[in-house]
């Protein structure tokens, strides 16, 4: 019966006000700057952990690291001052991710505005992880706004702070749509939205507008995570993820609708506490044991994205569609057989010559490398950004693990799973040719919660929190596996392992790139209505590709499997494939030597070891921190990432050298800083670096 | 004449509550080089959007074969299924692939791929040799420019390699988008020798250009639009002297409408 249900629908009013108040913030962000700003919950849910702790003890807490980010304000902060506080916070936060972050990104590709909000999400909630005291000591006393007195609404009781809240954003709905529709200011946000060339022509500065905009924005979201805490909780990952389901609903609304967004949030919150209504009850027996009770209630979004997105794409964009930008370039693999040899003997020397913490880090470095190859492949070559490859991944990880203690032999269960990846990469990919751009990237996001939650999170598939251990890889009589006793850990007879698997791969991806299917690639990134002219199947060439990168994905979450003693979901977190994306993208997303940079950058991997060995491990503590800042630095200024900006150095080196009139390799050899570069600059490969390492 | 290759029929397209395309029907013989003309906004590039799958018509009597190609309709073939039949086309705005040299715009549209050839490509390391790309960039003196990137040549080379791009899977019939805008004159004249060999190498050619010249001075046959609507046909010679098409295009004459209209524009 609906009645014994109702509590639960009402109480998820809350939870669907503040879905809906992120919705109304995104809408307003994508109609004024044309950006989807994945940062939006994480922005929220910083100036919610600032606005607690100065209603706390009246400090400011800013977003930075490295400088003393604390300011002690006030001695008695009083509840209209910790309001005002955060309002001006956010909308500062606002005026400043604008100014900062979009603005500069306005004519990028979506690729760079994506890989940019993820930066910022990652830098933001590792500021509140670093910066906001945690533990049992220091826990601030988060006092709330709202009345949290039952009253009965529609013959139900339900909390008063949640039909406040809801009160707010119906309001914020309101005062927007009016804003829109009445004000000359809502006329010039559309008109620049229409044509940001035709608005500056008629004296609108789309500046302004944007500014405003997202500082209106930020504000509705502070407040709104804000007000929900008593209710939803407070915390940097899960919060920064509600930015989920409020795309979700600002989909339903096209993007365009605040009346259809704040009523899709406010469903989904309320479908979303049924769910758990529902799960909670011991008389619900038809749901198997397999499937995670929290994970119905996060799929539920999930589904409601897809249907949106899937119903609203097309399969080739339309004449209006401008794919003037720029992406970031894939030049032709070169010297292939030398680079191939160069670092397969450096790494096979390393790995005999490493201590065991340098083996392992290597180890690392080598299983990041091949999942950020995955990312090269769709995201560089075909220009698709998945956000889905961790999660492809982490099925493989698994499925080789059960297949083995199943008792498959080693070599056939890493094949199964690998294939197994491969067809869940497949399925993904079918809605995915419909949409394209920023689209995409919330299509695989969504897919990727959807895999983490409803299967790798499964305790039947996965084991639950506990982790599942694969028994040890053994072909023909040889132990590969990668454990032994004291200072014979991290075996090297794995890390070789290891080493052909990423040693194949690459080789294979550059043949690709080389080949025919790497210039439809490159042509269907390029520009899809022109690849169909030319014969291209589009939609083919997509997921063609996604089969490949999530083949090779597939590969890595097997090795990630025999490489620890115990894997868990947390390796396969969606917040691990943003950093897998960000350091692809920081390394050279479309490169190969790219993904080896980003697997040198991995978290654990060589440069951590060392950069922590120079600063008393203080370098890991920043990690993605800095990686977040890196992000964003790097898609505003530097698309092609670190391979890019060698690439480009040792062509001006190569051009200055020849413009002073010398033979280039005399030059060389005199001994100019990057030598390495000058030669093979061309070349996709990293060049310089890590020559002792790789 | 010889075989009709592209018969089109009643040909309408609606965008939205504007009819931008309304019964248009002519053909292309083998061995012919057709002529679209019109002003802006006529529906030209419409019309070869529609018959190269890009817009899809809105009359669909699942019945009636509004294009037919080789014989056989193919209303309801995909833009490369079109393309793979030897139905090429290039684009008013070339669409470049920016991203790869001159050879590899054409090496791209050379073959089609079969669903084995992602793996096949994945293990063999080696560039194949392709003689088609080849023999194109020679036909159309790009060889020397063959390793370079779009965005290094000069508009009148971009040109050719959008045709080029067209050429290489060897199409029955090349349908361009308006070839000679932003030509010089002196590129304009080589473009339109290249127009008039294409026959003799089998392919057939529909032109839609701005440039009364080229269009008059190559062109076989020639079909005026105006509003969605073919208002005219004929020879060039007839098309010069006709009265609807000198009121409705070249602007001269008695009627109120009064359009001067030069290459280089934009079409709808």
């Amino acid at each position: 019966m609906i009645g014994e249900y109702s509590g639960f629908i009402l109480a998820g009013l809350g939870g669907g006000a503040v879905v809906a108040a992120l919705a109304l913030g995104l809408v307003l962000t994508n109609r004024a700057t044309g950006v989807i700003n994945f940062a939006f919950g994480a922005m929220g849910m910083y100036v919610a952990f600032a606005y607690f702790q100065f209603r706390d003890n009246g400090d400011l807490i800013l977003p930075v690291i490295f400088v003393p980010s604390r300011i002690h304000l006030l001695e008695t902060p009083t509840l209209f001052t910790a309001l005002l506080m955060a309002v001006f916070l956010s909308a500062a936060l606002g005026a400043a991710t604008y100014w900062l972050v979009f603005r500069p990104l306005r004519r990028a590709p979506a690729l760079a505005s994506v890989v940019a909000s993820l930066g910022l999400m990652l830098y933001l909630q590792e500021v509140v992880r670093l910066n906001f005291p945690t533990g049992s000591a220091a826990t601030v006393v988060r006092m709330g706004v709202l009345p949290e007195r039952p009253v009965r609404f529609l013959g139900t009781a339900v909390t008063a702070n949640r039909l406040l809240l809801v009160v707010f954003v119906v309001l914020a709905t309101v005062a927007l749509t009016a804003l829109f529709r009445y004000t000359k200011f809502g006329l010039q946000t559309r008109a620049a939205a229409g044509s940001q060339k035709g608005a500056m022509l008629v004296g609108i500065s789309p500046d302004r507008i944007g500014l405003i905009n997202s500082m209106i924005a930020t504000v509705i979201a502070g407040i709104a995570v804000i007000l929900i805490e008593p209710i939803s909780g407070l915390d940097p990952i899960t919060t920064s993820l509600l930015v989920l389901p409020a795309l979700a609903a600002a989909l339903l609304g096209g993007l365009s609708s605040f009346t259809i967004a704040t009523c899709a949030g406010l469903g989904i919150g309320m479908l979303q506490s049924l769910i758990l209504g529902y799960t909670v009850k011991p008389s619900t027996s038809w749901i198997p044991d397999w499937v995670p009770r929290t994970g119905l209630q996060q799929a539920v979004p999930v589904i409601l994205v897809l249907i949106a997105l899937v119903w609203r794409g097309d399969a080739l964009p339309d004449r209006a569609y401008l794919v003037d930008k720029r992406l970031p370039s894939s030049p032709t693999p070169r010297h292939v057989a030398l680079w191939t040899l160069l670092l397969v003997g450096a790494t096979s020397v390393a790995l005999l010559g490493f201590d065991a913490p340098h083996r392992q880090a290597l180890i690392v470095t080598m299983v990041s490398a091949l999942l950020a190859l995955s990312i090269v492949v769709i995201t560089g070559y075909v220009g698709q950004i998945s956000l889905a490859q961790l999660a492809f991944a982490g099925v493989a990880g698994f499925t080789v693990i059960n297949v083995a203690n199943d008792g498959l032999p080693f070599p056939l269960a890493a094949l199964v799973a690998t294939l197994v990846a491969t067809a869940v990469g497949v399925v993904v990919a079918l809605p995915a040719a419909r949409v394209r751009g920023m689209s995409l990237a919330i299509a695989t996001l969504a897919m990727a919660v959807a895999l983490e939650q409803l299967v790798l999170s499964s305790k039947g598939f996965s084991g639950g929190v506990a982790g599942r251990s694969a028994p040890r890889p053994v072909l023909f009589g040889a132990d590969f596996g990668i454990s032994a006793r004291g200072a014979d850990n991290f075996r090297p007879i794995f890390g070789f392992l290891v080493l052909g698997v990423l040693t194949v791969s690459c080789l294979m991806v550059a043949n690709l790139r080389r080949n025919r299917t790497g210039l439809r690639w490159l042509a269907v990134r390029s520009n899809e209505r022109a690849a169909a002219a030319a014969g291209i199947n589009v939609a083919r060439s997509k997921i063609g590709a996604f089969a490949v990168s999530s083949c090779i994905a597939g590969l890595a979450g097997v090795l990630l499997a025999y490489s620890t003693s115990t894997l868990s979901t947390n390796s396969f977190m969606v917040i691990g494939a943003l950093v897998a994306l960000a350091l692809t993208y920081l390394g050279g997303i479309a490169s190969i030597g790219g993904a080896l940079i980003a697997g040198l950058l991995a978290q654990a991997g060589l440069f951590t070891l060392v950069a922590n060995g120079g600063t008393d491990g203080k370098a890991g503590t920043y990690v993605f921190a800095i990686s977040g800042l890196g992000l964003i630095v790097m898609a505003i200024f530097a698309p092609d990432g670190i391979t890019g900006a060698v690439r480009q150095g040792a062509q001006r080196l190569q051009m200055s050298l020849r413009m002073s009139g010398q033979p280039p390799q005399q030059t060389a050899l005199a001994g100019s800083g990057p030598g390495a570069g000058s030669g093979l600059g061309a070349g996709a490969g990293p060049a310089e670096g890590e020559p002792d390492h790789e | 004449m010889s075989e009709v290759i592209l018969q089109v029929r009643d040909l309408s397209v609606r965008y939205g509550g504007v009819l931008a395309l309304s019964s248009v029907s002519f053909d292309v013989a083998d061995g012919q080089i057709v002529g679209l003309i019109g002003p802006n906004g006529a529906g030209k590039t419409t019309c070869i959007d529609a018959l190269s799958g890009f817009t899809t018509p809105s009359a669909r009597n699942p019945s009636f074969s509004y294009i037919s190609f080789l014989g056989r309709s193919i209303d309801r073939l995909s833009p490369q299924s079109r393309v793979r039949l030897g139905f090429a086309r290039t684009f008013q705005s070339l669409e470049l692939f920016d991203d790869l040299t001159v050879r590899d715009n054409l090496r791209v549209a050379a073959a089609t791929p079969t669903w084995i050839s992602t793996v096949t490509d994945a293990l063999w390391p080696k560039r194949k040799v392709d003689a088609a790309v080849d023999e194109v960039l020679e036909l159309l003196g790009l060889d020397s420019f063959a390793e370079d990137r779009p965005e290094h040549l000069s508009n009148g080379q971009r040109h050719l390699v959008a045709v080029g791009r067209a050429l290489v899977g060897r199409p029955r019939l090349l349908l361009l988008d308006e070839p000679a805008a932003g030509l010089n004159p002196s590129e304009t004249v080589e473009l339109s020798k290249l127009l008039r060999s294409l026959p003799d190498r089998g392919v057939s050619v529909l032109l839609v250009d701005h440039d009364m010249s080229l269009v008059l001075g190559v062109c076989d046959q020639v079909h005026v639009l105006d509003f969605g609507s073919i208002i005219a046909s004929g020879t060039p010679e007839q098309i010069r002297s006709d009265p609807l098409v000198i009121s409705a295009y070249l602007g001269q004459g008695s009627s109120g409408v009064d359009e001067p209209v030069v290459g280089g524009g934009s079409d709808s």
